[in-house]
């Protein structure tokens, strides 16, 4: 008789069992089990290292994922990059475009008619009004100025002597006005700290000693290093 | 799948077993390897008396499977080496418990918008639940939500605590 | 007339004039004010007396805290409605608006004010009104006259009377609070064990939805604040967040993980009819729609570090927002549409930020380095937003334009998560 395969042996005796238990002697089962055992063991072994490498992928495939995400973040920027300098260059081109075709029609443009000896000129006279003691007229004449020369690199001081010379002339509303746009509009402008020292002046002016006090701690702790801010420290100290 | 065929294996081993000479005290420490319980053998697997066992080998500090959080790297979602044989005894675990269940619980650094942080957080428990899933647990055994930033494990304000909250916590059925 | 030029930020510090009470109650410090605040004298109503708690200490309170104007003192002498101010006097003491009134007695133990708000250099009337209050109602009806007297003067709609929601860490407890702007009145809607976070006013105001982590994760809730009734409006597998109501009040933009990632979805206020808003392979989360619901703005991962897009509620391609920096989350379109305030990781921190959405120019306005949850006043001028002081969470106030700043705090507590409330109806 021809020996079963170990497998199906051990299926007919499954299958039998228990009325053929006797089939196969004890050894012989034993061995089939230890061996079933032993390819079992294998194949877990096999099946772990396999899932530990699925892990390892899974792994990477994350990293990838992060990477994938930091190239999108750099095409978004180079992106967004081109479009600012697309339409730069198109601003560029529209103004050129523009200014060489006052050029070529030969009209003149609308700052020849800014005479900036007068512009200079203004400015003095007011000054001078200062200098002599006409606050009131003074003050007029800056505010002219500032309104003449919209786009004068005077205004930040024409808005001081303004307010110094409104602050004088004991127009304090008009003076806080001047002092507060230089402050506001030119903040990193020399004359700024004096500003806001002017602006603690018409306070003072108006009997607001709580918010003189605040502007001048304001001027010290914006304008540290300012002449402003040391006669600030000492008004406080007084 | 190669659980349930392990499943069958065991049966198999111990219906031989009964019909003969006792096997070799070293099956019994095998079996324990694969299930990863301290409990001795495990002759039928029933969902009430597994509950049990299952849990005490959750609970003995000496066995793998009572440690439950997982670390990140800043800004990282990637389980890092260190955490990798903690995973795998507890995705091992399910897939051998399938009616045992998980809850992971992700969080982030206290750095910044606490929704960005829930979802950050999320993101971290979803690594964690994938990774489970790759060893054999089932989707319907684990739910991977976020804390964010609101449940630290660690209050101060200095990197090595920043680090101890950017985790995943694994907790089964029960523990939360 | 209008406050036109609006002031560059200065560092004044005034003292609170908000009175505490006994209770736990945010105060507010004004930290920074305009430098050119506009001068309003509020004499004390005629008859005012009869009142148990005057309302013009409100007014005043009201408009000093706002930053925009100062307070001519007009000593304790009542003014009535009847009376025609002395301009000239006024001008002198350099009040460019009075308000003056007078109280009578009205039906059933109420009383009737009548108001009159006048420019003192046109010399001509700005308002008139009347209103009628309980003794009880001191507060509000300040509110309501201080509201009028800054959307005369300003040209915005005044937000004294408006609420504020916020959440208060003591402890272990996390309380939700709603209260008055001024921090008045705290009322707490939700008392847990469980962190809360995202509070959003439904644009009614009679809804919160928020994140509670009660059941041991994060549940979106919509809390309706009368009845104190909630709703379960998103507990699907995993976390549910960020909730966001749609203008229409309709409809609610929630986060989800439910298939994955954090990803946006909208949702019924009562939890029903689940739509995905968009699908991306990366975190999508903090969504906000734009005031005329055309867009959501929201904070994605997708380029590799947090930042702000928005998509088209008719779906479509997401449009990168923010450019500058390798964090920029939390995006909060303002109510006018104009700007969009958001949270920057600059070399100081985390900041409040505030982009033009024509053209994307942008602006840090704090020097906190902390900031997180930024909050609209329903005028579009203030953003309310949580910070740290000495370690302590408090809720904080910058104007859109960084000048004016404020600060609320409530003793020995953690306060954040702030949300405002919407105008009254």
């Amino acid at each position: 008789m021809m020996r079963p395969a170990p497998w199906i042996a051990l299926l007919a005796a499954l299958l039998t069992w228990p009325a053929h238990a006797g089939l196969f002697d004890d050894a012989e089962a034993r061995k089939e089990i230890m061996r079933i055992r032993d390819d079992h063991t294998a194949r877990l072994d096999a099946l772990e290292s396999s899932s530990r490498a699925t892990l390892q992928l899974a792994n990477q495939i994350e990293a990838m994922k992060a990477e994938v995400a930091r190239l999108r973040g750099d095409v978004e920027l180079l992106m967004h990059d081109m479009e600012s300098v697309k339409k730069r260059q198109q601003d560029f081109y529209v103004d050129l475009d523009a200014r060489l075709r006052t050029l070529e029609s030969g009209a003149a443009g609308p700052a020849a008619q800014i005479d900036p000896a007068a512009e200079s000129r203004d400015y003095e006279n007011a000054l001078n009004l200062l200098k002599s003691g006409k606050y009131a007229e003074a003050a007029t004449a800056f505010d002219t100025f500032v309104t003449t020369y919209a786009g004068s690199s005077f205004l930040p001081s024409a808005h001081f002597w303004a307010g110094s010379a409104a602050l004088q002339a004991k127009d304090i509303a008009r003076a806080t006005q001047h002092f507060n746009t230089v402050v506001n509009q030119w903040p990193q402008d020399a004359r700024a700290p004096d500003a806001l020292l002017g602006v603690a002046n018409c306070q003072r002016a108006m009997g607001e000693r709580r918010l003189e006090q605040n502007t001048l701690k304001a001027v010290i702790s914006q304008y540290p290093d300012s002449a402003a801010a040391k006669s600030a420290k000492q008004r406080l100290g007084s | 799948m190669r659980y349930p065929l392990a499943a069958s294996m065991l049966a198999l081993a111990l219906l031989a077993g009964c019909s003969s000479t006792p096997m070799t005290a070293d099956q019994g420490a095998s079996v324990e390897d694969r299930t990863a319980s301290s409990a001795g053998t495990i002759p039928t697997v029933r969902p009430d008396q597994m509950q049990g066992a299952g849990l005490a080998a959750l609970r003995d500090p000496n066995n793998i499977l009572s440690k439950r959080a997982i670390m990140f790297d800043y800004d990282s979602f990637t389980i890092r080496g260190e955490f990798m044989p903690l995973v795998e005894a507890h995705g091992r675990f399910l897939a051998a418990n399938p009616q045992m269940k998980m809850l992971i619980q992700g969080s982030a650094d206290e750095r910044g918008s606490r929704e960005y942080n829930l979802a950050l957080g999320q993101k971290r428990s979803d690594a964690v639940k994938k990774s489970l899933m790759l060893l054999g647990a089932k989707e319907g055994q684990i739910e991977s939500v976020s804390l964010g930033e609101e449940k630290p494990q660690c209050t101060e304000r200095n990197e090595a605590c920043y680090a101890e909250n950017r985790r995943g916590e694994m907790l089964y059925a029960g523990e939360f | 007339m209008k406050l036109t030029d609006l002031f560059r930020y200065l560092l004044i510090t005034l003292l609170a004039a908000t009175a505490l009470s006994a209770r736990a109650q945010l105060s507010i410090e004004i930290t920074g004010a305009g430098a050119n605040r506009f001068p309003v004298a509020i004499a004390v109503m005629e008859g005012e007396s009869q009142l148990p708690r005057g309302v013009t200490d409100v007014v005043r309170s009201d408009l000093e805290r706002s930053g925009l104007f100062s307070l001519v003192e007009m000593g304790p002498k009542p003014i009535g409605e009847t009376v025609m101010p002395d301009f000239a006097y006024l001008r002198t003491r350099g009040a460019d608006a009075i308000a003056v009134g007078t109280v009578v007695p009205a039906q059933s133990g109420k009383y009737e004010l009548r108001m009159r708000l006048y420019d003192t250099r046109q010399e001509a009337q700005l308002d008139a009104l009347t209103l009628t209050m309980t003794p009880a109602q001191y507060r509000i009806t300040g509110h309501k006259i201080a509201d009028i007297i800054y959307e005369r003067i300003t040209g915005l709609k005044g937000v004294f009377s408006t609420q504020i929601a916020y959440v208060v860490k003591s402890g272990k407890q996390y309380k939700l609070q709603i209260a008055d702007s001024d921090g008045a009145n705290p009322q707490t809607a939700l008392a847990s064990n469980e962190p809360i976070i995202s509070p959003s006013w439904s644009p009614d105001g009679s809804r919160l939805a928020y994140v509670s982590f009660e059941a041991k994760k994060p549940v979106v809730y919509v809390h309706t604040l009368a009845t104190g009734l909630r709703a379960v409006a998103a507990n699907f597998k995993g976390s549910n967040s960020a909730p966001s109501w749609s203008p229409d009040g309709n409809r609610l933009a929630v986060v989800l993980t439910k298939d994955g990632l954090s990803q946006m979805y909208t949702v019924n206020p009562d939890g029903s009819g689940v739509t995905r808003l968009a699908s991306s392979s990366s975190i999508d989360t903090e969504p906000a729609f734009s005031h005329d619901g055309q867009w959501i703005y929201f904070t994605s991962d997708r380029g590799g570090s947090p930042q702000i897009y928005r998509i088209s509620t008719q779906g479509g391609r997401a449009e990168r927002v923010t450019f500058e920096g390798s964090y920029n989350v939390t995006p909060r379109p303002s109510p006018d549409g104009q700007t969009m305030s958001y949270i920057a990781r600059t070399a100081n921190g985390f900041q409040i930020a505030i982009m033009d959405v024509a053209t994307r120019q942008f602006a840090i306005l704090t020097d906190t380095g902390r900031d997180e949850s930024p909050s609209f006043a329903p005028n579009s001028r203030m953003i309310l937003y949580a910070t740290e002081i000495g370690g302590r969470g408090v809720l904080a106030a910058v104007s859109s334009d960084g000048r004016i700043k404020q600060r609320l705090s409530v003793q020995a507590a953690d306060v954040r998560e702030p949300a405002w409330g919407p105008l009254p109806r």
